[in-house]
């Protein structure tokens, strides 16, 4: 009976096993999640970078998509294992500091992307300007608003560097319109699609008035589950198209909803950009060469008249199934 | 001392099981010091509260609030450090209210007699709602203290202690629990109650109060390992250790505890919670996918179980 299941599992193992032999370069990425599409773009531009460059890379995410001790586990893992370097998403800009400063006393060196951490312990921190990504959308909704209105934002979630950063640069930038008013800006969408989903119908409720129209005029969520739980929920109302409506980062069905007119604009970043900057950085830096300490990704605002233009079109449509 | 029993020997082969196959398969890293080190650091926390579970599963009872006072603990630490508390007064201010929380439990459980499944169902919300409450929906960063060394890699100046601090308190309350359950009167009487609840009344023992009691211990468990995470985060989070109770008790499980009562041990919980770490190591080192991991781990929980129904036959 034992003997059954260990001749399983080790076919299993064998069949799923990938072992990189010990002479390569093994650089390990660790993501914050592996379901979201923006984590697919990064892993598809870190496996550009590393076919290019002829380097191994490990994708491995941690097994919760917002547990911050699964993550510290996964870094810990690769640690002893001894790879040649560490290119790492943090879920959270203080629990991961710890980690990141055994790996770098192992002589692990690690490149941050995405989002920042409260520590010097890296090499170079590769990422969205996403202060200056909130301004945008900030600066759009206002342009759309003409300068007057009620709005709403739907946070993302407690403890994450790069969305708050978001919501602030959404926040400073509203601010210079006075008769703009932000109706709420203290609710959290959470982790995945279905709390987003859960908190946007939450948060639509008491400004939906008795003939089925909203009291609100605009809505900004600053990532891909928050932007499509708050899509659902006013297309599931039939409020769609009511107000203004402008998200962060893209997927198939944001695409769709761009199109049809549900939502005004998507700010995106460059996720393939990051992933694929993020390995030749460590590769670099694990030649000797010198790297720079902050690169920016850069971020672009599209709307409908510019969304078939072949630069952003990659953007909105990245290229991650080959 | 005795050899261990039957129930512990049949986890305990898993794990060397599970073990010399990661060796084999897996990169040379894997069977290093230092990887077993990380192993036994990865055991402590789920270890912990394990141990004041097997005492809540033995007596015939069922603690899901475990995770969620793992999550208050780290946030009450977090918080009485930023009040300007001690460390050490901090973390037993973690292990207090994990107690609190666990007399909670054992208080409905006896005076109001609902079943364990249904009042710790209740108050694994009610916890976790209280440790975001506390926490204001954030984690709570902290200055950084020794509590931080407790489970952290071992520094070089360090070395002389093999593993962390907080390995060695796992291993001392394991010990201690263990003698406790096989040799005093309170250990046996758990082990009676578990086994036919109406007969340990019958022989004079007071059920209620013990029950009580094995509860506060599962809490203070608990709250001994939210310590241990806030240790492993360096913040206060509210959000960690969502559905950890069930590592808990697939640990109890895995080691020959038995739901049904009367049957478990503190060795066989170790163990357990040891062939938990070592799969995910293993993966984790071998580069394999998350889905085969939960799949790997899903099936050796579902074979302990049919093994120990199997037993009961």
């Amino acid at each position: 009976m034992r003997r059954l299941w260990l001749l399983a599992l080790s076919c299993l193992l064998l069949s799923c096993g990938e072992s990189p032999d010990s002479g390569r370069t093994t650089i390990v990425v660790i993501p914050k999640g592996t379901t979201h599409e923006f984590w697919k773009s990064i892993h598809a531009g870190a496996r550009r970078a590393a076919t290019d460059l002829d380097v191994d890379i490990i994708w491995k995410g941690p097994l919760k998509e917002d547990d911050r001790e699964a993550q510290i586990a996964v870094v810990e893992n690769f640690i002893s294992r001894g790879v040649s370097g560490i290119v790492l998403a943090p879920l959270d800009d203080a629990a991961l500091r710890v980690p990141v400063l055994n790996a770098t006393r192992s002589g692990i060196p690690v490149i941050i992307i995405d989002s920042g951490l409260q520590s010097d312990d890296y090499i170079s921190f590769v990422a969205t300007d996403n202060h200056q990504g909130g301004r945008m959308a900030g600066q759009e909704m206002a342009r759309r608003l003409e300068g007057r209105g009620r709005i709403v934002m739907l946070r993302y979630q407690e403890g994450s560097a790069s969305t708050m950063k978001r919501e602030q640069g959404f926040l400073d930038a509203i601010a210079e319109s006075p008769d703009i008013v932000v109706v709420s800006d203290n609710q959290h969408g959470g982790a995945t699609t279905e709390s987003a989903y859960a908190a946007s119908e939450n948060l639509l409720a008491p400004l939906q008035t008795q003939d089925g129209t909203l009291t609100i005029d605009g809505i900004f969520c600053p990532n891909e589950s928050t932007t499509f739980g708050m899509l659902r929920a006013l297309q599931d109302r039939q409020l769609n198209g009511q107000v203004r409506f402008i998200g962060f980062d893209s997927s198939e069905k944001l695409v769709e909803g761009l199109t049809a007119g549900d939502l005004d604009a998507l700010v995106l970043q460059n996720p393939m950009a990051m992933g694929d900057i993020g390995v030749r950085t460590m590769v670099a830096h694990l030649q000797g060469k010198p790297v720079e300490r902050r690169i920016d990704t850069g971020v672009v605002l599209v709307t409908r008249d510019n969304m078939n233009e072949s630069t952003v079109a990659e953007l909105l449509r990245p290229p991650i199934d080959d | 001392m005795k050899l261990p029993s039957r129930n512990v020997l049949a986890p305990l082969l898993g794990l060397l099981g599970v073990y010399a196959l990661f060796a084999l398969l897996g990169p040379d890293s894997f069977s290093s010091a230092r990887n077993l080190e990380t192993m036994a650091r990865q055991t402590t926390i789920v270890g912990i509260a394990a141990i004041g579970m097997t005492l809540v599963i033995i007596s015939g009872g069922i603690d899901l609030s475990a995770g969620s006072i793992i999550a208050l603990s780290t946030v009450v630490v977090a918080a009485t450090m930023n009040a300007g508390a001690s460390p050490l007064v901090s973390a037993i201010a973690g292990m207090g209210a994990g107690a609190a929380a666990g007399l909670l439990n054992g208080l409905i459980i006896t005076r109001l007699r609902v079943v364990p499944f249904i009042v710790t169902l209740g108050t694994l919300l009610i916890v976790r709602g209280l440790a975001k409450g506390i926490a204001d929906e954030q984690k709570i960063d902290a200055p950084l203290s020794w509590l931080i060394d407790l489970l952290a890699a071992l520094s070089p100046s360090m070395r002389w202690m093999i593993v962390p601090p907080g390995v060695w308190l796992l291993l001392l309350l394991a010990v201690g629990v263990a003698a406790m359950l096989r040799s005093t009167p309170v250990g046996r009487h758990i082990v009676a109650t578990g086994s036919s609840e109406a007969t340990a009344r019958l022989c004079g023992i007071r059920v209620e109060r013990l029950k009580t009691g094995v509860y506060v211990a599962s809490g203070a468990a608990a709250g001994v390992a939210g310590v241990m995470q806030f240790s492993r985060l360096t913040v206060g989070d509210p959000t960690v250790a969502v559905g950890l109770e069930l590592d808990v008790i697939a640990a109890v499980v895995i080691g020959g505890g038995s739901l049904s009562g009367g049957e478990g041990s503190i060795l066989g919980t170790l163990v357990g919670a040891l062939i938990m770490t070592v799969i995910r190591s293993g993966c984790s080192q071998m580069g394999l996918p998350n889905w085969v991991q939960e799949i790997v781990t899903g099936g050796i929980i579902v074979a302990a179980v049919a093994l120990d129904r199997w037993r009961h036959r």
